[in-house]
């Protein structure tokens, strides 16, 4: 709405777009990828931003799905996915050739840095965005770019090449919850030791996980970035600003709700309300 | 034969065609503007306007179920000051009609929100919103025939904007409440608003939705109870019928005006698909030409009347 403070999303680059699936691929650990062409988001799309699919024709499932891009070679767009619910056990099911209706590029991605390095901290599925941002990093001229991404188990994180894609400039450090793989613990307890000439932390994960990353930077007082932005969560019903279902506290006076779509789904750490987002129930209730 | 689509609420609001969008599924019209030929539209019915600005219900908002969704947004609106100075200069531009829909806690309310849009440029005709189930007393005008009655009596004294009140289907008898807004002044009636519904999310025992947990449910699950709905308000009354409720395809979109409907909006199809209304328009013009048509109300079905006498054999037909 335009009431709103943050600087909006360009709904005038996104498009509809009939898409056609050109690979579905297990990863293990109920981790999946898709890969779609889509010739206008795979050249509008910047980090961090999404794209609504439609997982089947309606009325099952009857709203379109968001999932970051994930990555983009050529006219193709990857989107990575776990079949939890009625939209992505569909997308679980399709084959090449198979048509996946899609709009995009939609929200608002992460500020990407001249220079420096960037450090990505990246929650289980929240690693999504981060093979494009990584890559829109380093073509922008970051030296290095750090991804910390934890999972569960060692069979769940995202595979570590994925990120990187041959880019030396792009490291990867895992943690487990269980310590089957890297650091055994949350990502976030990695966090703070890396943030020296760290130009942008991007995160994406989990809300409370994101929380957690919030709480630990505020620890970390002066010697914070001058980029630290989040991707948040949220239950969406259009994508594009219209049902104002994907409301978020934040924290700019008076009570007011962001919308995750067109505010978000990448905030300032700054702008989000932590303890009332703290409060909520999990995103995944929805 | 060129097909007549257009279509008159009454008091000089003539919609250039019967498919519109519903209140709440289309903002203000400015993202879709981006997005689809909005101008094509028979009208644009706003989301609803209060005389504040307000923030809304906390999230979750929205949840999907099978074949609808629900949602408990709590009116989330700029306020009328800001649709009328900033948005209506907007409108007054467009071809397409916009009728703000107007939402109050009050009696008060209403009056003050629908004379602040009375006489602006750019705004068509008010829609009466007496049936958010989601603010508190959203409803309880619209439950009421006798409420109703009031706040439609209150605001027709303040406007000459054509008046279409939206009735809850959340009620034990629809076609009373029409009856009694009819009687005191409304020009043309919409329906349905969406239905109280909940989800519960088994694993944490408890609604996905906040506070009390309910949401009103709309889309393609509720299209059979809004046709029965329709069909009994067009029994009741005969000012237009505006006909809502799960309208995502042409076909469905012709079903209300079997029911009884002069007109329809297309809601939560939008979301899925931002064209899902223009798509709605077409099929309907195309079946019209089809089935040489003049008015799409020609497709009305009359009911049987309620104590019709046992059949007798046709005596006037030899
Ligand atoms: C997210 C959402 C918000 C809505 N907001 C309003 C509103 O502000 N005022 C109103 O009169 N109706 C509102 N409605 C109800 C719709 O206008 C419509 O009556 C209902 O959704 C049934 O139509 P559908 O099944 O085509 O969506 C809303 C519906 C949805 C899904
Ligand atoms: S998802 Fe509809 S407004 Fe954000």
């Amino acid at each position: 709405m335009s009431t709103a403070a943050a600087p909006l999303s360009d709904l005038g680059r996104a498009a509809d777009e009939r898409g056609e699936v050109t690979a579905v691929e297990h990863l293990g650990g109920g981790l999946m990828e898709l890969a779609v062409r889509l010739p206008h988001i795979a050249a509008a799309a910047r980090p961090g931003e999404f794209a609504q699919l439609r997982c089947g024709p309606p009325p099952l499932p009857l709203l379109r799905r968001p999932f970051s891009v994930a990555w983009v070679e050529g006219d193709i767009c990857g989107f990575v996915f776990e079949p939890v619910g009625e939209g992505t056990r569909r997308l679980a099911a399709l084959h090449p050739g198979d048509e996946l209706p899609a709009l995009g590029p939609l929200g608002v991605g992460f500020t990407v840095p001249a220079g420096g390095r960037v450090l990505c901290v990246a929650g289980g599925l929240g690693c999504a965005p981060f093979p494009l941002a990584a890559r829109r990093a380093r073509e922008a001229g970051c030296a290095e770019v750090l991804v910390l991404h934890g999972a569960a188990t060692a069979a769940r994180l995202y595979p570590a090449g994925r990120f990187s894609r041959g880019d030396a400039g792009i490291r990867v450090v895992e943690a487990t919850d269980d310590g089957s793989r890297g650091h055994r613990g949350y990502v976030t307890e990695l966090v703070a030791t890396e943030l020296a000439g760290v130009a942008a932390v991007w995160a994406c994960g989990p809300n409370p996980m994101l929380g957690a990353l919030a709480a630990v930077l505020g620890d970390a007082g002066a010697a914070l970035p001058p980029v630290v932005e989040v991707s948040l969560e949220a239950p969406m019903g259009c994508g594009f600003g219209t049902c104002l279902g994907c409301a978020l506290p934040v924290r700019d006076g008076g009570g007011r709700f962001a919308l995750c779509c067109r505010e978000g789904p990448v905030m300032a750490v700054a702008a989000v309300d932590w303890e009332a987002l703290a409060l909520l129930p999990p995103a995944h209730v929805a | 034969m060129t097909v007549d689509l257009s279509v008159d609420l009454g008091r000089g609001l003539v919609l250039p065609n019967p498919v519109g969008v519903a209140s709440g599924t289309f903002g203000y019209g400015f993202e879709f503007e981006e997005l689809v030929d909005i101008q094509r539209l028979g009208a644009i019915w706003t989301k609803g306007t209060t005389l504040l600005p307000r923030a809304g219900n906390p999230p979750p908002r929205v949840a999907e179920t099978t074949g609808g969704m629900l949602n408990s947004i709590g009116l989330h609106n700029p306020g009328v000051e800001h649709v009328a100075t900033v948005y209506a200069p907007r409108f007054a531009r467009w071809r397409v009609p916009v009728v703000v829909n107007v939402a109050a806690g009050s009696l008060e309310e209403y009056v003050a929100v629908v004379r602040r849009l009375d006489g602006v440029p750019g705004v068509a005709g008010i829609e009466l919103n007496i049936s958010c189930p989601n603010i508190a007393h959203g409803l309880d005008f619209g439950r009421d025939p006798a409420a109703a009655a009031r706040v439609v009596e209150a605001t027709r004294a303040v406007t000459g904007l054509c008046l279409v009140v939206k009735l809850s289907p959340n009620v034990t008898g629809i076609g009373d409440v029409a009856r009694a807004v009819c009687a005191a002044g409304a020009d043309a009636v919409s329906l349905v608003n969406t239905y109280v519904g909940m989800k519960i999310h088994l694993g944490v025992r408890r609604p996905v939705l906040p506070r009390a947990g309910t949401g009103g449910l709309s889309g393609p699950a509720i299209k059979p109870l809004a046709l029965a709905a329709v069909a009994a308000v067009r029994a009741a009354v005969r000012v237009p019928v505006v006909g809502i409720g799960g309208i995502a395809s042409a076909a469905d979109a012709l079903e209300f005006f079997v029911a009884g409907a002069d007109a329809v909006q297309v809601g939560t199809a939008s979301f899925a698909d931002c064209g899902a209304a223009l798509t709605v328009l077409d099929g309907c013009a195309e079946y019209a030409a089809r089935h040489r048509l003049e008015r799409l109300t020609e497709l009305r079905w009359t009911p049987p009347a309620d104590r019709a006498e046992p059949s007798a054999a046709p005596t006037s037909v030899r």
